[in-house]
């Protein structure tokens, strides 16, 4: 029988705080709770939008769901499997990850070989392997750059070179890291085209509310390490004065155009 | 400023070389590798004063630029850092080794001068042929070798994974330098009194990428050992270049062919 899931990730009261002294990171935020008490989960296949101002944890939030920061309390399930050191390798199979910056996602020379980089990982054969490559571009429409040197790309050709890489592990969750940041209108357009047309439980962290507006189905507003609303996306992202007192706007199409203020 | 903005290019040019579609690019990587191995061992073996013994080796880079069509010129110029670092190390011969060996004229060649040109000579054919081996074959290729070489796998990340993290530092250096130069228009280099406070920022964003750069690999699977491109089967013209080399290479070696040729002059 096919066990049905439905809730793809469940947080249960999380808190984090980076340690004071930690070898890794060398962050401002050493020492200070990020989240505090944070719980939530998806409800089957939807899009969820994560927004608030810089700094209230939305991407650490992203890190702790694939196990990139482990020192929380509280409890983080996804799929059902608790997010813990040793269940990171079945977890991260079911998860894919965008970060923010696509230099930080992409490190081998070409771009097939950079896509190539999972499913190899996980032991597929060769044929396997480029049958899912091809797929991954051809989902983001960018065959024609398979081997296409990384450095020579340009921002938006990076950014979608970087959400095939996480396609190509075929999951069943992908969670990305403001991923219109540094995109002209075009290639935004196009990001958010694609993110609709992707059947997957998705985690969005981000300023731009007009995209998260366009492609999510619930919004959750942090501030201060904590939820302070969670909802339909239309209801929270119409609300001015909810969204001005935690250091946010409406979203650009909402507003309407005033001139420019003198 | 511009100079790391170049040594970051010049690496890239050097890894797009290696995805070129050339004859020689198509060897399989082991047989380069120990292409080049057997050369250079054969080079440097050489007597201190076998001048004209070594000349002949020549013609390995000499070819290899040909067939894989890469300038000499464009190799000088990547190497041009390490060159002088030879040249210096034998420039210190003529001074302690005075043993006359022949005359030009009336200029007595002495031991020293010819045991420096043989070190310059050795170092550069190692270097031209360290080149050619990463401009042909690319290092993910080159660490497929090693592998097949059974080097324990972790030297062999760790090959890989400096080389990746080169340009990673080099990036995060120019863009250090560059928010530096442009605030301090009327200066030609860094302050000395900065010097430490920029090395550091510079350490903290190099490793800062570096571990982001690390968290993806993570993400994707990575558990410590690289699964490079298809396994390359070795085919006949392989062999033929293989054994091609290496009885050139042991000819070179054992058989002084400038004492032949010098019969006809």
């Amino acid at each position: 029988m096919i066990k049905m899931i439905q809730h793809f990730i469940e947080c249960r009261n999380i808190s984090f705080s980076y340690e004071k002294f930690s070898q890794v990171k060398f962050s401002y935020e050493n020492g200070k709770e990020v989240l505090k008490d944070v719980s939530f989960k998806t409800d089957g296949k939807e899009a969820v939008g994560i927004i608030g101002a810089n700094g209230v944890g939305k991407s650490t939030l992203l890190r702790i769901l694939v196990g990139l920061e482990l020192n929380f309390t509280g409890e983080v399930l996804v799929e059902q499997i608790p997010v813990t050191k040793k269940s990171l390798p079945e977890i991260r199979s079911k998860i894919g990850y965008l970060f923010q910056d696509s230099d930080n996602q992409l490190f081998n020379q070409t771009v097939y070989n950079d896509v190539a980089f999972g499913p190899r990982n996980y032991g597929l054969e060769e044929e396997e392997v480029e049958k899912r490559v091809m797929k991954a571009l051809g989902t983001m429409g960018i065959t024609h750059l398979r081997d296409k040197q990384i450095y020579k790309m340009s921002g938006g050709e990076k950014k979608m070179a970087s959400i095939a890489t996480i396609l190509a592990m075929e999951p069943d969750i992908i969670l990305l890291d403001e991923p219109s940041i540094a995109l002209d209108p075009k290639n935004r357009r196009a990001l958010i085209n694609t993110l609709n047309s992707l059947d997957y439980v998705k985690l969005i962290a981000s300023h731009d509310l007009d995209m998260i507006l366009e492609t999510c189905d619930r919004v959750i507003l942090l501030a201060e390490g904590r939820i302070i609303r969670e909802g339909i996306t239309e209801l929270i992202l119409r609300d001015k004065e909810l969204l001005e007192a935690y250091g946010l706007e409406l979203p650009l199409c909402l507003r309407g155009y005033q001139g420019r203020k003198r | 400023m511009g100079k790391l903005t170049n040594a970051v290019y010049e690496i890239h040019v050097l890894d797009e070389m290696a995805e070129r579609d050339t004859g020689i690019n198509q060897v399989h990587p082991l047989v380069k590798l120990i292409v080049t191995v057997v050369y250079i061992t054969c080079a440097v073996s050489f007597d201190k004063y076998n001048l004209l013994g070594l000349l002949p080796f020549l013609i390995y880079p000499l070819i290899l630029f040909e067939l894989a069509g890469i300038s000499i010129k464009s190799c000088i110029k990547k190497l041009k850092v390490v060159l002088p670092l030879v040249c210096f190390i034998g420039l210190f011969n003529p001074v302690f080794d005075h043993t006359p060996l022949f005359k030009i004229g009336n200029i007595i060649i002495t031991g020293g001068i010819i045991s420096m040109v043989t070190l310059i000579m050795k170092g550069t054919y190692a270097l031209m042929a360290s080149f050619l081996l990463v401009a042909t074959t690319g290092i993910e290729k080159i660490c497929y070798a090693l592998k097949l070489l059974h080097l324990p796998s972790i030297i062999v990340t760790q090959i890989l994974l400096t080389y990746r993290y080169i340009t990673v530092l080099l990036s995060e250096a120019n863009a250090v330098f560059q928010a530096y130069s442009l605030r301090a228009p009327r200066e030609n280099g860094v302050k000395y009194k900065i010097w430490g406070s920029l090395i550091g920022q510079l350490l903290f964003r190099s490793m800062d990428r570096a571990g982001n750069l690390y968290d993806s690999m993570l993400l994707r699977g990575f558990q410590g050992e690289f699964y490079y491109a298809r396994s390359q089967k070795g085919s006949g013209s392989d062999y033929v270049y293989l054994f091609s080399w290496l009885g050139i290479f042991i000819a070179l070696r054992l058989i002084n062919i400038t004492g032949y040729l010098k019969v006809f002059f």
